[in-house]
């Protein structure tokens, strides 16, 4: 009885233990980011290894050069653009690509099906090259719509997948009740499987978005213009500048991983709950 | 409402055929019922004639028109699926106006016949749920609700009941043949449960391995099965069937089966290779004068009487014996068993 109990006390120390470790490790760059964008630059100078903030001394300074002198309002709005179009086009098309792969019969539907995936195995440092070739060509590569399009090419695949699954878990009755009572194929999508695969939908949006939010590569290599420069570009352009100041990249990447941080909190009820419970027996 | 006609259709999936050369037909507001054992293309047939399922070979027809190039919506039937298949993002009152709404039906007359279904199956306090928030039974009338509020040239019920337990399964049921009288719809509704099959149909479709077996009232199904698969099929207790001869002796009709000899009396068949039935509650117990033994192995008590599973000669034979009989195993029987209630047949099919 007495060693159980001390068995028990050890184990939840032992989880209690590597929980807050693991924890630290992963929060503790973020909290050094958050607070260094908020230091004075004479302090960061003075003292860098402290790892207080004094709230009296909170300074926004950093932020409004960010945005305003070295030009990140216009890398948001930039970032905003292309992630948001990227989404829209990602869903529309997968929506109609993998229920086609589930509940149509073509010919080659299962090449198609099984297709998708093997265009994902690209890595994107491959098609880099040729892609900028044959952009620059075209004279088109310093732009955002074929920025846009290079995205697709990487988040397509992974929607299709992930709808595909989710798809092929709704009841098939339910789109034949929905034909029954008078649906088109369309409307049945429409009115039945889009609200119904609402968590999928989401999980697939936000994917979608951090890819295109957070993409460099691609962006690094195809945009000269400041102009149409994405935040992951600016942050490069920025800490890559002679005159560095730690503040301004800290400011610059807290703009970068917030919007992300919000979308996430904001989506994750959605994310997990199912929505076809008691269509079904049950 | 229409009335219906399937005409030689044929459907495979891959190897198995679910459908062979399928016909029928269906009487304006008929109630019309598929019965057989799961797998024998009931439900594939249904799916077809609603127009989600494509044929190989055949034709679908309303009212004499061929209806194959049409699309479901076209076709304008109403389905109630096994599984409810009820929209679970919308409430009650919306699952069941959904298809009215869809047809670009006004609102108004949208809400009054929604309410009058309700009203009809006795759903009207639930309008405003959603399926998960509703019982099995609840679910089953709201999907019930969904093809009555429209008026379709055809209800399609694929056994619906199929998921109730034993008291609301007969309680629904008498609850669908009043609706049916009410509505006089033409109803094509798909079982394996034999009860519900003849305690509903005005005829009963006996289905078997993607076949038509026999297409029947109630009675003459039950009384005149025109094969052992239906025979074997109807019944509970199954019908007892023994292979043999017949025989002519002394101006009268024979069969001879191993161990045992029945007379036909009347009746007068063609000699040769034959197969007996007989159901277990035909079969009477008599006296010593009674023309067969048989020695009883189990008896089984199923309240409303006991069933004895016997030895008669080598094969074994069930009948029925009131529920205070005092049979015990072991003990030798004396059966009857009476010419007018026997039912033969020859390669599997009905002699007479």
């Amino acid at each position: 009885m007495r060693r159980e109990r001390i068995e028990k006390i050890l184990l939840i120390a032992a989880k209690a233990f590597g929980l807050l470790f693991f924890l630290a490790l992963v929060l503790f760059p973020f909290y050094w980011m958050i607070v260094s964008s908020f230091k004075p630059l004479e302090e960061i100078m003075l003292h860098p290894a402290n790892l207080g903030l004094n709230l009296a001394r909170i300074d926004f300074e950093a932020y409004r050069a960010v945005l305003f002198d070295h030009g990140f309002a216009g890398y948001i709005l930039n970032s905003a653009y292309v992630s948001l179009i990227t989404v829209v086009l990602t869903l529309g098309l997968s929506i109609a690509g993998a229920y086609a792969v589930t509940r149509l019969r073509f010919r080659g539907q299962n090449l198609m099906s099984t297709g998708i995936l093997a265009i994902y195995m690209f890595p994107a440092i491959v098609l880099v090259v040729p892609l900028y070739v044959i952009f620059s060509r075209l004279g088109q590569r310093d732009s955002l719509h074929v920025l846009i399009l290079v995205y697709l090419a990487q988040t397509l695949p992974v929607a299709l997948y992930m709808l595909r699954s989710y798809f092929r878990s709704l009841p098939v009755e339910l789109e034949y009740a929905g034909l029954t009572d008078g649906c088109t194929r369309w409307g049945v999508i429409w009115r039945i499987v889009i609200p119904l695969s609402a968590p999928a939908l989401a999980t697939a949006a936000l994917y979608t978005f951090m890819i295109a939010w957070n993409e460099f590569l691609f962006a690094f290599m195809f945009l000269d213009t400041p102009e149409k420069f994405t935040l992951s570009r600016g942050v490069v352009q920025l800490s890559s500048s002679v005159h560095l100041s730690k503040q301004l990249v800290m400011a610059a990447s807290v703009l970068v991983t917030f919007p992300i941080l919000l979308l996430f909190l904001f989506f994750e009820r959605h994310l997990v709950r199912g929505l076809t419970a008691g269509a079904m027996k049950g | 409402m229409a009335a219906l006609t399937v005409q030689s259709i044929s459907k495979r999936f891959g190897q198995v055929h679910a459908l062979r050369g399928v016909n029928l037909k269906v009487a304006d507001g008929e109630f019309c019922v598929l019965l057989g054992p799961s797998g024998c293309g009931k439900s594939t047939l249904l799916s077809i004639v609603a127009g989600l399922v494509a044929p190989d070979e055949g034709s679908v027809l309303f009212d004499g028109r061929p209806v194959d190039h049409l699309s479901p919506r076209e076709r304008d039937v109403a389905m109630v699926f096994q599984s409810y298949a009820l929209y679970p993002h919308m409430t009650v009152a919306e699952n069941m106006g959904f298809g009215l709404r869809m047809r670009r039906v006004p609102k108004a007359e949208i809400l009054r016949s929604v309410h009058g279904a309700a009203r009809l199956l006795g759903i009207e306090t639930l309008l405003n749920r959603k399926p998960r928030d509703l019982s099995g039974g609840q679910r089953q009338r709201v999907a019930m609700g969904r093809a009555i509020v429209r008026r379709p040239n055809l209800f399609l019920l694929d056994e619906p009941l199929s998921n109730l337990d034993a008291r609301l399964r007969a309680s629904v049921r008498l609850e669908l043949k009043r609706i049916h009288q009410q509505l006089q719809g033409t109803v094509v509704y798909v079982t394996h449960d034999q009860v519900e099959a003849l305690t509903l149909g005005d005829r009963v479709v006996v289905m078997g391995e993607g076949r038509i077996h026999q297409v029947d009232t109630p009675e003459s199904i039950y009384g005149r099965p025109q094969s052992t698969f239906v025979a074997r099929f109807i019944g509970s207790p199954e019908m007892n069937i023994f292979r043999g001869m017949i025989v002519h002796q002394d101006m009268q009709s024979w069969f001879r089966g191993p161990g045992f000899v029945v007379s036909l009396g009347q009746r007068s068949f063609q000699a040769g290779e034959a197969e007996l039935g007989v159901r277990p509650e035909d079969i009477r117990t008599g006296g010593p004068q009674a023309p067969l033994t048989s020695n009883v192995q189990l008896i089984s008590h199923v309240g409303s009487e006991k069933i004895v599973h016997a030895l008669l000669g080598d094969d074994p034979i069930t009948f029925c014996v009131p529920k205070d009989s005092q049979l015990k195993p072991d003990e030798r029987v004396h059966l009857e068993m009476p010419p007018e209630q026997l039912h033969l047949f020859r390669k599997g099919i009905r002699m007479d």
